[in-house]
């Protein structure tokens, strides 16, 4: 029997395993699969509803002015506003300064309080409010929504009364015609702008995280049960031991990524259907993107898996990988804000982040030869010392020894 | 005659402690040999030497046609002492994975499976999850999964151990079968009475030594004594080491880390009380 269906037989055995959980399919398909339909899709129909009922309740709003014109006080009543009128408290330093009406709102009396005073041409005011109650706040915007209205219609009043044109007066600079057409980016690049910052992130966070718990069940949990001996004293090298743990991880942790991407790109396709296109891409990018991905879920699994086997213990190895996991979202927050039209070469010689930002060039469809050069150099001596290092802990005697 | 398997001046130490020292030990064809020691004697480590999964610090582990065991192993049949069962596969794809690791057609394992599995009287469990098993069910399990390949070497690290009366019979009774048909069985245990009634050659192991190596009748001629429990304490009077995985030392790291956390004990003995 040659290596290769030895491998598959360790690999295959092991994903049968691994499924036969419940909760792995819960944590690997179904949390990948809904987690991004959810947030794009579930959570801003949630804000809407809580929103419109936010929008359909009444509020008291207390008014505290001397001269406050009656069609304002109309206006903001027209907005499902409660009013309730009373002079202007005395010794107010601001009208600002809360003074003793702190008490009206902090015990919900009033939703908002609006004081209003006229000095000369210029009127004063100033909006109360608590801002942990969102119908406080509530309040306060719907205030607000009425004072800019009235302001504007102000300000056009003494504009005629000048003798101006109130548009001309108010916007003498605007834009000439559409601000989309002005792009010179085509859909599909605007597509592979927004995927640059969306794809790397979410490969690189769920491969971190999904790879953790096979690594840990296949490597230190199969010593912790007792099933490492007997696999050991089978004719099957520790080298195609670890290949077949390694591809059982890395199969584990590929379905789980894509399934989250397709949420991903579902949740796209939905919010923005209008304006975002399928990414346009060159064979060569999708190739090196192909690429890109392998070099990260190696290097990723096949460090987990040497620090799992190393561990003493189950519980040893995920207090050493959830801190390594924490520690990778670092580079992908890196990643994020690096400026590519301006990228300094030397990034691209960091290992893990090389290959994140090597993924953000290749989905805007730029393919700079040095960049490519420099991370598939770096990524592939990284792979091998990774990869080494995993059949060196692989072949260690005591590793079916070591116990917790 | 030519033995199935030897070990030549094979040492095997971890680290600064010797956990065999100098065995020279050949296995021949149709016998059941008895390694027999106390906890911590070496017994599972000589069987880890045998079926490859240690490599010999000094010497050599060889079979009948002098290749070293690591290339053969298709040859063992190993039952370690936990068993080593997947709980979430049934007992028939727990063989299964073992049989086509050994590159066994599946319908030749199922046949040899069976045949044992109905000796054993377990052929109606094949097809259910080993989670639920019993000590003995696993027992039982893990040595179809030995035999699945048609090993020529059986090794069984305390096979008995945690078995019920009638489990422990039923595998003695298999062991016992095996030698009629020809195998050969390496058969670790501390209980005497057990090596006596199913083995044929007792080899005494104390401290990572051979203290001994023949038959029961042998032993007691060497010994001077009338009982094999007997002929064994006068064998192995030096004391006992512990078990060589708990002579294992944390790191440098972990060891000053767990003295900032281990308190000194103030506790004194009052001799007035």
């Amino acid at each position: 029997m040659n290596s290769r269906k030895r491998i598959f037989i360790v690999a295959k055995k092991e994903i049968i395993e691994f499924v036969r959980d419940w909760r792995t399919i819960v944590a690997l398909v179904l949390i990948p699969l809904l987690l991004f339909p959810l947030l794009f899709i579930a959570f801003p129909i949630v804000m809407q509803n809580e929103a419109a009922e936010l929008n359909e309740k009444t509020v008291h709003v207390l008014i505290q002015s001397d001269e406050i014109e009656s069609s304002l006080i109309m206006e903001i009543e027209n907005q499902s506003v409660l009013t309730t009128t009373q002079e202007m408290p005395a010794n107010l330093l601001t009208l600002s300064d809360s003074g003793n009406d702190t008490e009206r709102l902090r015990n919900l009396e009033y939703d908002a309080i609006l004081r209003m005073e006229q000095r000369n041409d210029t009127w004063y005011y100033a909006i109360l409010h608590l801002s942990t109650s969102e119908q406080s706040n509530e309040a306060r915007s719907r205030i607000l929504d009425v004072l800019i209205q009235w302001e504007e219609n102000l300000t056009s009043e003494r504009i005629e009364s000048a003798g101006l044109d109130v548009d001309s007066t108010l916007n003498p600079v605007r834009w000439d015609g559409s601000i989309k057409d002005a792009d010179v980016a085509t859909k599909g690049e605007q597509a592979g702008m927004l995927l640059s910052l969306f794809i790397p992130f979410v490969l690189a966070i769920w491969t971190a995280s999904a790879a953790v718990q096979p690594s840990i069940d296949m490597t230190v949990g199969e010593r912790e049960r007792g099933t490492l001996e007997s696999l050991l004293s089978l004719p099957l090298s520790r080298s195609e031991l670890l290949l077949g743990k390694w591809l059982a991880v890395v199969s584990i942790t590929a379905v789980g990524v894509t399934l989250q991407i397709t949420g991903l790109l579902f949740g796209i396709a939905y919010l923005a259907s209008d304006f975002i296109d399928v990414p346009s891409l060159s064979v060569i990018a999708i190739l090196l993107l192909a690429l890109a991905v392998a070099f990260y879920g190696t290097m990723v699994i096949a460090l987990y898996l040497a620090l799992a086997m190393r561990s003493k213990s189950v519980k040893e190895a995920g207090s050493v990988l959830t801190p390594i996991t924490l520690a990778m979202i670092m580079p992908i927050l890196l990643t994020q804000f690096i400026n590519l039209d301006d990228v300094e070469m030397f990034w691209f010689g960091i290992p893990f982040v090389n290959v994140l930002l090597g993924l953000r060039e290749l989905l805007l469809n730029r393919i700079i030869i040095e960049h490519v050069l420099v991370w598939v150099l770096v990524s592939s001596i990284v792979c091998f010392l990774t990869i080494r290092y995993a059949a060196k802990q692989f072949n260690r005697e005591d590793i079916i020894t070591t116990k917790s | 005659m030519q033995p199935l398997l030897s070990l030549k001046n094979v040492k095997k130490s971890f680290g600064d402690v010797q956990a065999i020292e100098y065995v020279n030990l050949n296995i021949y064809k149709n016998s059941v040999i008895g390694l027999v020691g106390g906890n911590g004697a070496g017994k599972t480590t000589l069987l880890r030497l045998m079926s490859g999964v240690y490599r010999p610090t000094e010497g050599s582990v060889n079979l009948e046609n002098n290749r070293p065991v690591t290339e053969m192993r298709s040859v063992l049949g190993v039952v370690p002492e936990s068993t080593g069962l997947y709980s979430k596969l049934t007992a028939w794809e727990n063989i299964r994975y073992h049989s086509r690791l050994h590159g066994i057609d599946d319908q030749l394992a199922w046949n040899r499976t069976y045949r044992f599995a109905k000796l054993l009287d377990i052929d109606g469990s094949l097809h259910r999850y080993t989670e639920g098993f019993s000590r003995g069910m696993k027992q039982k399990t893990a040595l179809l999964r030995a035999l699945a390949h048609g090993p020529q070497i059986l090794l069984l690290d305390e096979p008995t151990g945690g078995l019920d009366v009638t489990s422990a019979r039923t595998v003695r009774k298999l062991v016992m079968k095996l030698k009629d048909e020809g195998g050969t069985v390496v058969y670790s245990t501390h209980h005497l009475a057990e090596a006596q009634q199913v083995c044929d050659r007792i080899i005494i192991v104390h401290n990572g030594i051979i203290q001994a190596d023949g038959t029961p009748d042998e032993l007691l001629e060497l010994t001077q004594t009338s009982t094999l429990e007997e002929a064994y304490v006068s064998l192995t009077k030096e004391t006992a080491r512990p078990r060589m995985e708990e002579t294992e030392k944390p790191s440098k790291i972990s060891a000053i880390w767990r003295r900032l956390f281990t308190p000194s004990s103030s506790l004194e003995v009052n001799e007035d009380e």
